[in-house]
């Protein structure tokens, strides 16, 4: 049984597409058939992120359009065996998706086997948005620890209940995960940031994981290599947490709390 | 500032259908005098409840009554009856006949209504009628009128089952409960709004926008567990959280109309 989740947020600049990334490569290395569908058709960033940029020969498009096939256009990860990519256009629009396009490459997808199919929504509730998240079993909605990024994520957690395949179908609905990035104890502890309870309070939904606030995110980004393959990091070891609760194993969060300084800090400051 | 909950139109006003319960007032006599004795009656039983209540003047049993009698309506002043009704205190706004050409429905100053549904209980009422003077057939309905006062059993309720949400409403979403309750088990999130034309509960923190009774039930209530609401308002009377005192938010709260004041009550 393929499952499709989709990881989306309402909001820009939350971490949708670093969290696509270590989510897919994550469930790739714990042995599963998984590929990740950059949605964001006109500002691809998927392929930077996995570090497959320069591999890119067709796109999302070019297979919603059947101008290429299935084979020519997944990129297959140089790191993991299990894991593809499906890049964005970065010449078109959303306009150029259409439902019967997407359904016909989810079945194509299906039809080889894949067990997951990860899909990067961008940002926003316009069509790019809802093609997305329309043929989701599950979506991870990444949200920051700020008011404004939790208003947007309660939003789009309003479509999933009424735009997605599953609602339009009367089937179960889809099983929402909440993904807390950017979290940053220290200024929760000082009232700058929203603390989890009280995200949770206000989206009621389960946590899947809290990605701390670090800068290994960015380097690993601007490296091409999804930060879950850093073991050694804080946000690495936190995805990977999220990798085995999504597959139904508890796990107790991590890295909720401020870090105690170390004797030589509390003495300088 | 009067504020409209549902700002989709531009116009000042709208033409909208709506039904609505209103007593009537069945005739069976065309002895004036004793209309308003009888009513005076009935009226002096609950003076508070028919005080300036708009009435339907029924006159279809008037006019089974009369059918094939072509000289039975002469004596009716219709004129007379509705300044006779007016002075008990009720307002007579509509007369509701079985066939608009009638005499009777001639005779009346009213705006007409053709009653059809009353059609079936005509020969009822005509063995009523005649029963009444002849043996003490059954007669359910002046039972009725005795125990719930003047014509209860007229106003007609119409039960509504409530909309029942049970998963929390998010922000951007908008419930409209037409004619009934909202009832919401979870949350109403920031952004989000629940309307309805009755009372609206939520089983759960309530933190977007609630508005009862928009098509002007002031009877209507938001009930609800948490209040953290953007806004609440009573047919159109509404508030914001800024202007709720500290010491209601974030508490179990009953929101009503008390004579045009919008109330916060702690529940």
């Amino acid at each position: 049984m393929t499952k499709t989740i989709v990881v989306t947020s309402g909001k820009g600049g939350v971490g949708k597409t670093t969290t696509s990334a270590s989510i897919a490569t994550g469930l790739a290395r714990r042995g599963f058939k998984t590929v990740v569908i950059d949605f964001d058709v006109g500002l691809r960033n998927l392929d930077l992120i996995m570090g497959c940029e320069r591999r890119v020969v067709y796109d999302l498009v070019n297979l919603v359009n059947q101008e290429s096939s299935l084979h020519q256009t997944l990129i297959k990860d140089k790191r993991l065996e299990n894991l593809y990519i499906l890049p964005a256009s970065q010449t078109r629009d959303k306009d150029a998706l259409t439902i019967e396009g997407i359904a016909r490459v989810m079945h194509k997808l299906r039809k080889n086997d894949f067990d997951y199919i990860i899909c990067d929504s961008p940002a926003g509730i316009e069509k790019g948005a809802k093609m997305a998240l329309y043929f989701a079993d599950e979506a991870i909605v990444t949200t920051n620890p700020e008011v404004s990024s939790v208003r947007d994520s309660d939003r789009i957690l309003g479509i999933l209940q009424s735009e997605s395949k599953r609602s339009k179908m009367n089937e179960e609905p889809v099983k929402e995960h909440l993904m807390i990035t950017r979290y940053n104890p220290g200024r929760v502890r000082d009232g700058q940031m929203l603390s989890v309870d009280d995200i949770v309070d206000l989206l009621a939904i389960p946590l899947l994981g809290i990605i701390p606030e670090s800068s290994t995110v960015l380097e690993s980004s601007n490296a091409g290599r999804p930060v879950i393959l850093d073991e050694q990091s804080e946000a690495g070891q936190a995805y990977s947490d999220a990798i085995d609760r999504l597959l139904g194993e508890e796990r107790p969060h991590r890295f909720m709390d401020v870090r105690k300084k170390g004797i030589l800090k509390r003495l300088f400051g | 500032m009067p504020w409209s909950p549902i700002l989709a139109s531009d116009k000042a006003v709208e033409m909208k259908g709506g039904m609505y319960a209103f007593m009537s007032l069945r005739l069976h006599s065309m002895d004036l005098d004793a209309i308003e004795r009888d009513l005076a009656e009935k009226v002096q039983q609950a003076p508070g409840f028919f005080k300036d209540t708009p009435v339907v003047v029924d006159l279809s049993a008037l006019e089974a009554a009369a059918e094939g009698d072509a000289g039975g309506s002469a004596a009716f002043d219709g004129e007379a009856l509705v300044e006779r009704i007016r002075r008990t205190g009720l307002v007579p706004i509509v007369a509701s006949t079985g066939d608009k050409s009638s005499p009777f429905a001639a005779a009346v100053s009213l705006p007409l209504v053709e009653g059809g549904a009353r059609r079936s209980t005509e020969a009822e009422d005509r063995a009523a009628q005649e029963g009444a003077a002849a043996s003490p057939a059954p007669r359910a309905r002046s039972d009725g009128q005795d125990r719930a006062g003047f014509a209860a059993e007229r106003v007609e309720y119409v039960v509504r089952t409530p909309m029942l949400v049970d998963r929390p409403v998010r922000s951007g979403q908008q419930l409209y409960a037409r004619d009934t309750d909202l009832v919401v088990v979870g949350q109403v999130g920031p952004g989000a709004e629940v309307i309805a034309d009755n009372n609206i509960h939520v089983y759960g923190p309530l933190r977007g926008r609630a508005l009862c009774g928009v098509s002007g039930n002031t009877d209507a209530r938001i009930f609800c567990q948490s209040l953290e609401a953007e806004l609440v308002s009573v047919a159109g009377h509404f508030r914001m959280l800024e202007t709720v005192p500290e010491a209601l938010r974030g508490r179990p709260a009953k929101i009503f109309l008390d004579q045009e004041r919008l109330t916060i009550e702690p529940l």
